[in-house]
């Protein structure tokens, strides 16, 4: 009860963002890159942008939390540190690694968890971070740096280039390359083998495409629902646009949020796992 | 039904692009909604049948709960890509 006080009302704090637009509604606006500050480096746009900005702070918050939890003596953030690394563990690692690949890998299987949880989260606490000026002060807004795909295509393909330098490091170019082709009749090959190379690419898309496009779907469905009282210009709309974003917004932070995180690290685990040990 | 629809929206192209590609994320889901239903239902039937097991099978659970819910959003993005391209 009190945790859903709590966050309705910081909920209720991203308001004053969508309120500005009366009449017209639009929640692409919201995911919009703006440069704040311009970096070019030849063609290379290095710009400081909003999702630029949340992926900082998430860092920077995955480090603190790493140092507070992980490091703690004694008491509950003690145990709390214990169950995030034994979900990690437990749950991640020891599912997709294979015995031999699980002391280099676990670390990065952990932090892509971690940090992915952390700048999901992010994205469902109201920041003054927005492109929207209220007398001359960014409003708050919810962004999250996931649902640019930018970001996600990045971290998938950490994963993508990782999966095949170490099938290549345990099995030599050769017998890793060879294990992408299933056992079946020789006249088959042609048609599989295409199909073989496409699927390693399609891994790529689907890692990437599912954390963006959950986390873009989260925030639009509750951008909608709340615009739902300005499109139409009703004040008696907004019992239940505000129930129907409260409830959404719960089930995005509760569920969504960890399920991604979750989702992302089992399968990198899973991936990189099948590369060393391709029989496996 | 069908028929009204299309009188409705004869000349009106925008409403007929609206119809369209909500049509189409809702197909879509459709087919989401009854593997994300056939999972939970296999989880409720597993944990009746083996309930030390629950430990375990959450983490299967969550993975394939995960990968079925995305097929939506794969179509969520080609009605995306659909509405940028008209």
């Amino acid at each position: 009860m009190k945790r859903a006080l709590v966050a309705a009302s910081l909920f209720a704090l991203a308001l004053p963002n969508v309120a500005a637009a009366k009449g017209e509604f639009h929640p692409e606006e919201e995911f919009e890159q703006h440069p704040w500050v311009s970096i070019h480096l030849g063609a290379l746009d290095l710009s400081i942008t909003k999702a630029v900005a949340y992926l900082m702070l998430g860092s920077i918050l995955t480090m603190i939390v790493g140092i507070v939890f992980m490091r703690a003596r004694a008491g509950r953030s003690q145990a709390l540190g214990e169950q995030i690394y034994e979900v990690a563990q437990t749950q991640v690692a020891e599912q997709g690694l294979p015995s031999k690949g699980i002391n280099r890998w676990f670390p990065y299987v952990a932090t892509l968890m971690l940090f992915i949880f952390v700048i999901n989260l992010l994205g469902f606490v109201p920041l003054p971070l927005s492109d929207e000026k209220w007398h001359g002060v960014p409003t708050l807004g919810i962004y999250a740096a996931t649902s640019s795909l930018s970001v996600t295509l990045s971290l998938a393909l950490l994963t993508f280039v990782f999966t095949h330098y170490e099938g290549i490091k345990w099995n030599g170019p050769v017998r890793y390359f060879k294990s992408w082709i299933p056992e079946v009749p020789k006249i088959m090959l042609p048609l599989i083998v295409p199909l073989e190379i496409l699927g390693q690419f399609m891994r790529l898309i689907s890692l990437s495409v599912r954390l963006f496009a959950n986390m873009l779907a989260g925030h639009m469905l509750i951008l909608t629902f709340i615009g739902l009282m300005f499109v139409l210009e009703s004040i008696y709309l907004a019992p239940f646009s505000l129930l129907f974003g409260t409830v959404f917004y719960l089930f995005e932070v509760v569920i969504v949020v960890g399920i991604q995180a979750f989702i992302f690290a089992a399968l990198s685990a899973i991936y990189i796992g099948s590369a060393i040990e391709p029989e496996h | 039904m069908l028929s009204y629809l299309i009188a409705a929206t004869a000349g009106n192209v925008d409403a007929g692009k609206a119809i369209a590609l909500a049509l189409g994320i809702g197909l879509g889901s459709l087919g989401a909604g009854i593997g994300i239903g056939n999972i939970f239902g296999s989880m409720i039937q597993a944990v009746a049948r083996q309930p030390e097991l629950r430990g375990e099978l959450q983490g299967i659970q969550w993975l394939g709960f995960a990968l079925t819910e995305a097929v939506v959003f794969y179509g969520l993005i080609g009605g995306l890509l659909a509405y940028v391209l008209i």
